[in-house]
């Protein structure tokens, strides 16, 4: 597959999209259906190692549909190859720390538990 | 009946602007093509292209009343007044509603618009199955007007490397087609973040083909062709 194919991004922006759709149906529908859910049952839920991994899907999903959505408007609109560069790399450096916070806060709150 | 028309002198130095005619018609007038060319008749130095007068060249593609469209077979009657006319959005205008159609057929012929095959000819022709023709329909009929390309938001944004709705639609014509030998190189060429993937399914392609063909499914069936390559 080459590198810009656009490819890659296509199925990730399509599956990341099954994903949301999954998750934001499934929390919908619990709150819909379900008993009201307070803080602390919220707490303990999101502490349990299977639940906090099933958050990291729901983040990575998110940022890499984020990501393929700033990324096709930067390839539509910016033009100049540099500014084009710079825009991508802060748009993927602001992603990445976004990822790593998600997965710091994580990590403590399943530790903490 | 009244038209406002996009006025463009490349010789005179002057910013373009809408001029507004009031056209005489007659009786036999039943398109906007013929109103333009009453229109010629009393100002000579209108500048558009026409040629067969019926939908097939696809020369006088424009834009009447913001939607793009073959000057030949849009009725006048019902249209709304005034008729604003103006050259293909997204286009460099050369004179009046001509544009420069250069990039367009650039695109079109980066992909290979014909049958490559390169095994012996049989003796007679390289014959097809009903099924295998029933594939072209909906692609074949494309007349390269440009009224899809012109239409397509993400074509104004990188029309130098988007090949666009027309010539894609068109490299799905060979895709399809049964006799051609290149499947494999023509996804090659189009597996490109520009030259398909700035497709945004925004259907006005599809929208406004005077021929009623969806060159939006057709990039779909790419995108999916090369899915199926990749798996």
């Amino acid at each position: 597959m080459k590198l810009f194919s656009g490819r890659r991004a296509f199925v990730l922006q399509r599956l990341s999209a099954l994903v949301l759709l999954a998750y934001f149906t499934a929390g919908a529908l619990r709150l819909a259906l379900g008993p009201p859910v307070t803080y602390v049952q919220w707490q303990t839920w999101s502490a349990q190692p299977l639940a906090a991994a099933a958050l990291l899907v729901l983040v990575a999903a998110l940022l890499g549909h984020v990501w393929v959505g700033i990324r096709d408007v930067v390839l539509d609109y910016v033009h100049s190859p540099g500014l084009r560069l710079a825009v991508l790399g802060a748009a993927a450096a602001g992603l990445a720390f976004l990822a790593s916070w998600t997965v710091l806060i994580l990590v403590a709150h399943v530790n903490s538990a | 009946m009244r038209f406002r028309v996009f006025r463009f002198d490349p010789d005179g130095h002057a910013r373009p602007v809408m001029q507004d005619f009031d056209v005489r018609l007659e009786a036999s007038d039943r398109m906007v093509l013929d109103a333009l060319v009453r229109l010629k008749e009393q100002d000579d130095s209108i500048t558009f292209r026409r040629s067969c007068r019926e939908g097939v060249c696809g020369s006088d593609a424009m834009n009447i009343n913001g939607r793009n469209a073959l000057a030949c077979i849009t009725p006048l009657e019902g249209i709304k007044q005034p008729v604003t006319l103006a050259p293909l959005p997204g286009f460099p205008v050369i004179r009046d509603l001509v544009v420069d159609m250069t990039q367009f057929f650039a695109h079109y012929h980066s992909i290979k618009p014909y049958v490559v095959n390169d095994e012996p000819p049989p003796e007679r022709e390289r014959l097809q199955s009903p099924e295998e023709r029933e594939k072209l329909n909906g692609l074949y009929e494309c007349i390269l007007c440009a009224a899809c390309s012109s239409f397509c938001p993400p074509y104004w944004w990188n029309p130098d490397k988007f090949i666009g709705p027309a010539g894609l639609l068109q490299a799905q014509r060979f895709i399809a087609d049964s006799r051609d030998r290149a499947t494999a190189e023509r996804l090659e060429f189009l597996d490109d973040v520009f030259k398909l993937y700035r497709c945004r399914t925004i259907m006005n392609c599809t929208e406004v083909c005077p021929k009623g063909l969806s060159p939006a499914r057709a990039i779909e069936h790419i995108k999916i062709a090369l899915l199926r390559d990749s798996a």
